[in-house]
């Protein structure tokens, strides 16, 4: 290969390199500021409705926004700002108001999965992504409506009731 | 050194042109790809960040120029063509306006203000010429020209870069079609008269009277890429 053509294979390759970084980089950033890690939260079904706590670790301040999803299907969206003392007692929050509660209805019996997310806005509102609260809470429905958390917990997690 | 070895060098040589040229044409679509798809979604349209792909494009096809010892003239910046350019631009342009301008009267979708939301009408065309030459040096000052060294001139590279121009343009399927249509035309005359300028003023015009004449709606403000979904 000659001169010429070496410069103009190794220009390439240098392109290819700084625009495989650059789009790693992108991606990274991406993920980050969609997907930050500093959102915290848990989640049961309680006899007649689907309750739990969010916390956002950057600023401890704030009430999330929180969407649940019933079976895959959106069913409420609300904000974390009910009390919960015993959050904060943990240390899993600076203050007690970061509690949600769903009440839900109209459920057929049998067992559902429940997820709870926390809304993000990001890129100055071009975009909201939603990250899932603590696990999926697998619960039944009996004939009277009552709910029954099925999840298997093992220990007792810090900041339940 | 044998006449068969030199043969074998010379094949040799054109093999490693021609991946060069096809490797840049690959790099160049790419830079396209991520400005259009990556950079529109992850940060916005009118991110400064979308400088660095077109920047990369750009000085890409600047060093493969002077690499190969392309001239201004070679590229077709010169003007004792142009004559030529135009006449063999002229009669499909004054056909492709005639259907345009037949179709917007009929349903009534013929507004000559609607480019950019009544931009002044002397300004609307020079500012579609200056970003025509811009596009017509990358599509046919480069990527016709190192499409030629892949495949040589005729059908096949004018096929390709007229897939190209018109997958730039995707996912918005009237400015696919339109594009790819437009990119034929401006191929095939490149080929026959290398002029940018008239290239630059048929592309202009053309994007004026396309938009003039076809219903709003039909070309999505001429929204390409990530901005037509996003």
């Amino acid at each position: 290969m000659d001169t010429t053509r070496l410069k103009l294979f190794r220009i390439l390759i240098g392109k290819s390199i700084a625009e495989t970084l650059f789009v790693a980089t992108l991606a990274v950033g991406f993920f980050f500021s969609a997907f930050p890690p500093y959102f915290h939260g848990f989640g049961e079904a309680t006899p007649d409705s689907i309750a739990g706590w969010a916390v956002n670790n950057r600023a401890p301040w704030e009430r999330v926004e929180v969407q649940l999803f019933i079976d895959g299907r959106f069913a409420a969206s609300g904000v974390a700002n009910l009390s919960r003392p015993d959050v904060s007692s943990a240390g899993w929050a600076r203050d007690e108001w970061h509690g949600y509660n769903f009440s839900v209805s109209s459920l057929s019996v049998g067992t559902h999965e429940a997820n709870v997310y926390a809304v993000h806005e990001s890129g100055g509102g071009l975009r909201r992504t939603l990250q899932l609260l603590g696990y999926p809470i697998r619960f039944s429905v009996d004939q009277n409506g009552k709910f029954t958390d099925l999840v298997d917990r093992g220990q007792p997690t810090p900041g339940l009731k | 050194m044998t006449r068969d070895s030199t043969h074998f060098e010379m094949d040799n040589d054109e093999q490693i042109d021609r991946s060069l040229a096809l490797w840049e044409i690959v790099s160049v679509v790419i830079s396209c790809l991520i400005a259009e798809w990556v950079i529109t979604a992850v940060v916005g349209e009118s991110h400064p960040l979308i400088a660095v792909p077109i920047v990369l494009a750009f000085a890409l096809m600047f060093l493969s120029h002077r690499l190969r010892g392309e001239s201004l003239r070679d590229l077709g910046f010169r003007l004792d063509n142009f004559g030529q350019a135009v006449g063999l631009l002229i009669v499909p342009m004054v056909i492709v306006s005639a259907i345009l301008l037949v179709i917007g009267y009929f349903r009534g979708s013929l507004d000559f203000f609607r480019w950019r939301g009544g931009q002044s009408i002397l300004g609307m065309p020079l500012l579609g010429i200056l970003w025509g030459l811009l596009q017509q040096y990358a599509l046919q000052g480069f990527i016709n020209r190192r499409a030629q060294i892949v495949w040589g001139p005729g059908v096949v590279s004018i096929l390709v870069v007229a897939l190209l121009f018109g997958a730039f343009h995707l996912p918005n399927p009237a400015l696919t079609l339109a594009t790819f249509a437009g990119g034929l035309l401006w191929a095939t005359v490149y080929q026959r008269a290398p002029n940018l300028f008239a290239l630059a003023l048929s592309h202009g015009l053309m994007t004026w009277i396309l938009i003039s004449t076809l219903p709003g709606g039909l070309l999505h403000g001429l929204r390409v890429g990530y901005k037509f979904i996003g």
